[in-house]
């Protein structure tokens, strides 16, 4: 069989648009992240999502979505003071600490996530820096390995970031690590964000509440007055889970 | 057609395939309108009916890139998508069937290459695409499998594009964002100041992509052939090659860098019909 020009013309056009429209009509067409990373697919996780998978066009919320980690809590770890921390896409991170001198961008946030919950991560061969405030929540839960101490230790960087390039419009204050550090006392103004910092696990919480765990950025005695609980009587008791969390 | 020494020759032919140059156009405008549209999204603005796909979601070397994450852990390249791995799939049936058509009819870097080789055809006339001696351009033509392997590899052990921060398409088509390397932007200045030397040179020396479709010459369906008993040996096919394929010489095109452009055959610069034609059959 011979081809001339316009019959094979007409073949890639309809090889590439026509496959184009059948993966369409398949679903295989994806041109965008669904931002839901893919899942372990074998092992202890399996079925779990894989932090590996977070890419820079995931927002926190995205991460949340997936993750049993807030979009507060992330705003946290690396210093972002916007007003709805759930839609800052990781990806504006590198900008952000673009003049520190070490790259913190999306693999930070990978490792971030992946040793708050707990999940596994292959830092072989990699350098992942992450800012002073992240790794002190991580160490604050208390779930490390010693390796993974190790591993923090050595590429934790104290970052004074300019707040000004920072999209500021702030209601969460952001901690610094001597904030976080110098006390650890429940109060009325305590956020159920800190507690979790501070190491007090959600299941604690929830059992002592007797109700889901509220928004991190609700502070304790606003959710008690608002549900009928007793502050004076919570908070003895929130504090002795902080002690035992924090030896 | 008319038959001269027991010969049937066309007098008025077309001395290029015209309609190629059209799907080249047609995939040249429609990456630019995806690359520009993609930069207007991510300002909030954009031209309807035509997606925010970035340009790595709809090119089909990211699939290749990808295939190794993709085969040993399930994930994707970052940035890939996988419209990329459809794309990818589609190609290689192509290249399977009719040789790196890609490479000559659609890819929008080799258009760009051709155009700016139209200013070295003027300005060089014959000398044009025949400035680097035969044995260096002998060895250079193995460099992109080198760069192949180079490319999967790094992609492999970081699961990062890398090769973006050297690629003249992305470059191409994103020189107006932040996001395009400098290494890339001036790996695209030299394959477009080269191009008026040499015709396609990054498709012959540097592609990655060229060289993996390129291998699919070795056993596509279709193929370029040349019937001995009508030829007149004038050399025109060879001469006309963008690839410096020595069509003259050859009954079936095999060459590792053929494009399947057909500029070579009856229906464009070989004058005498049926002589240089694009057949899975065999020719007399």
């Amino acid at each position: 069989m011979t081809l001339t020009a316009k019959p094979l013309a007409l073949i890639i056009l309809v090889f590439l648009l026509g496959g184009i429209a059948f993966s369409s009509a398949m679903g295989w067409w994806q041109t965008e992240s669904t931002k839901i990373p893919v899942t372990f697919s074998e092992g202890e996780f399996a079925g779990q999502a894989n932090p590996v998978d977070i890419r820079g066009s995931y927002t926190f919320g995205d991460i949340a979505n997936s993750f049993n980690v807030t979009p507060e809590i992330l705003a946290q770890a690396f210093g972002i003071t916007e007003t709805e921390p759930a839609s800052f896409a990781i990806k504006e991170l590198e900008t952000i600490y673009l003049d520190s001198g070490f790259e913190i961008g999306t693999a930070s946030v990978r490792l971030f996530v992946a040793y708050y919950t707990g999940l596994p991560f292959d830092t072989t061969g990699q350098e992942i820096y992450m800012p002073r405030s992240a790794t002190d929540i991580l160490l604050a839960k208390g779930n490390l390995t010693a390796e993974q101490i190790a591993y923090l230790e050595k590429y934790t960087v104290d970052i004074g970031l300019n707040t000004e390039s920072v999209i500021v419009s702030t209601s969460v204050p952001v901690q610094t690590s001597s904030e976080i550090s110098e006390e650890y006392i429940v109060k009325g103004k305590t956020t159920f964000g800190e507690l979790i910092t501070w190491g007090v696990s959600q299941a604690v919480i929830e059992a002592l509440i007797n109700a889901p765990l509220p928004d991190s950025a609700t502070t304790v005695k606003d959710y008690a007055s608002a549900n009928g609980l007793d502050f004076e009587t919570l908070k003895p008791a929130l504090q002795a889970e902080v002690d035992k969390a924090r030896p | 057609m008319v038959t001269l020494f027991g010969k049937r020759i066309r007098l008025f032919r077309p001395r290029t395939i015209w309609i190629r140059r059209i799907v080249q156009w047609f995939f040249f405008l429609l990456i630019a309108s995806i690359a520009i549209n993609h930069t207007l999204v991510e300002n909030d603005m954009g031209i309807p009916l035509l997606g925010s796909a970035s340009l790595h979601a709809v090119c089909p070397f990211g699939g290749v890139e990808t295939l190794y994450t993709f085969a040993t852990g399930g994930l994707l390249v970052k940035k890939i998508h996988d419209s990329s791995l459809v794309l990818a799939a589609i190609v290689l049936l192509l290249s399977i069937l009719f040789g790196p058509v890609f490479c000559g009819w659609v890819c929008p870097l080799g258009t760009v290459q051709e155009w700016t080789g139209k200013l070295g055809r003027k300005l060089f006339k014959r000398r044009y695409n025949h400035f680097v001696p035969v044995k260096i351009d002998n060895i250079l033509r193995y460099m992109r499998y080198g760069i192949l392997v180079w490319v999967l590899y790094v992609t492999a052990k970081s699961g990062m594009l890398v090769f973006e921060a050297y690629d003249p398409y992305f470059a191409l088509f994103n020189f107006w964002s932040t996001d395009v390397a400098w290494s890339a932007l001036a790996i695209l200045g030299i394959t477009l100041t080269l191009s008026v030397f040499v015709e396609r040179p990054w498709c012959k020396y540097a592609c990655p992509y060229g060289a993996v479709l390129g291998v699919t010459n070795l056993f596509r369906v279709f193929s370029i052939k040349r019937a001995e008993s009508t030829c007149k040996a004038d050399g025109a096919c060879s001469i006309m090659c963008p690839m410096n394929i020595e069509v003259d010489t050859k009954t079936v095109v095999r060459d590792h860098q053929c494009i399947s452009c057909l500029e070579c055959t009856s229906e464009a610069i070989c004058p005498v019909a049926k002589t240089v034609v694009f057949t899975s059959g065999g020719v007399k």
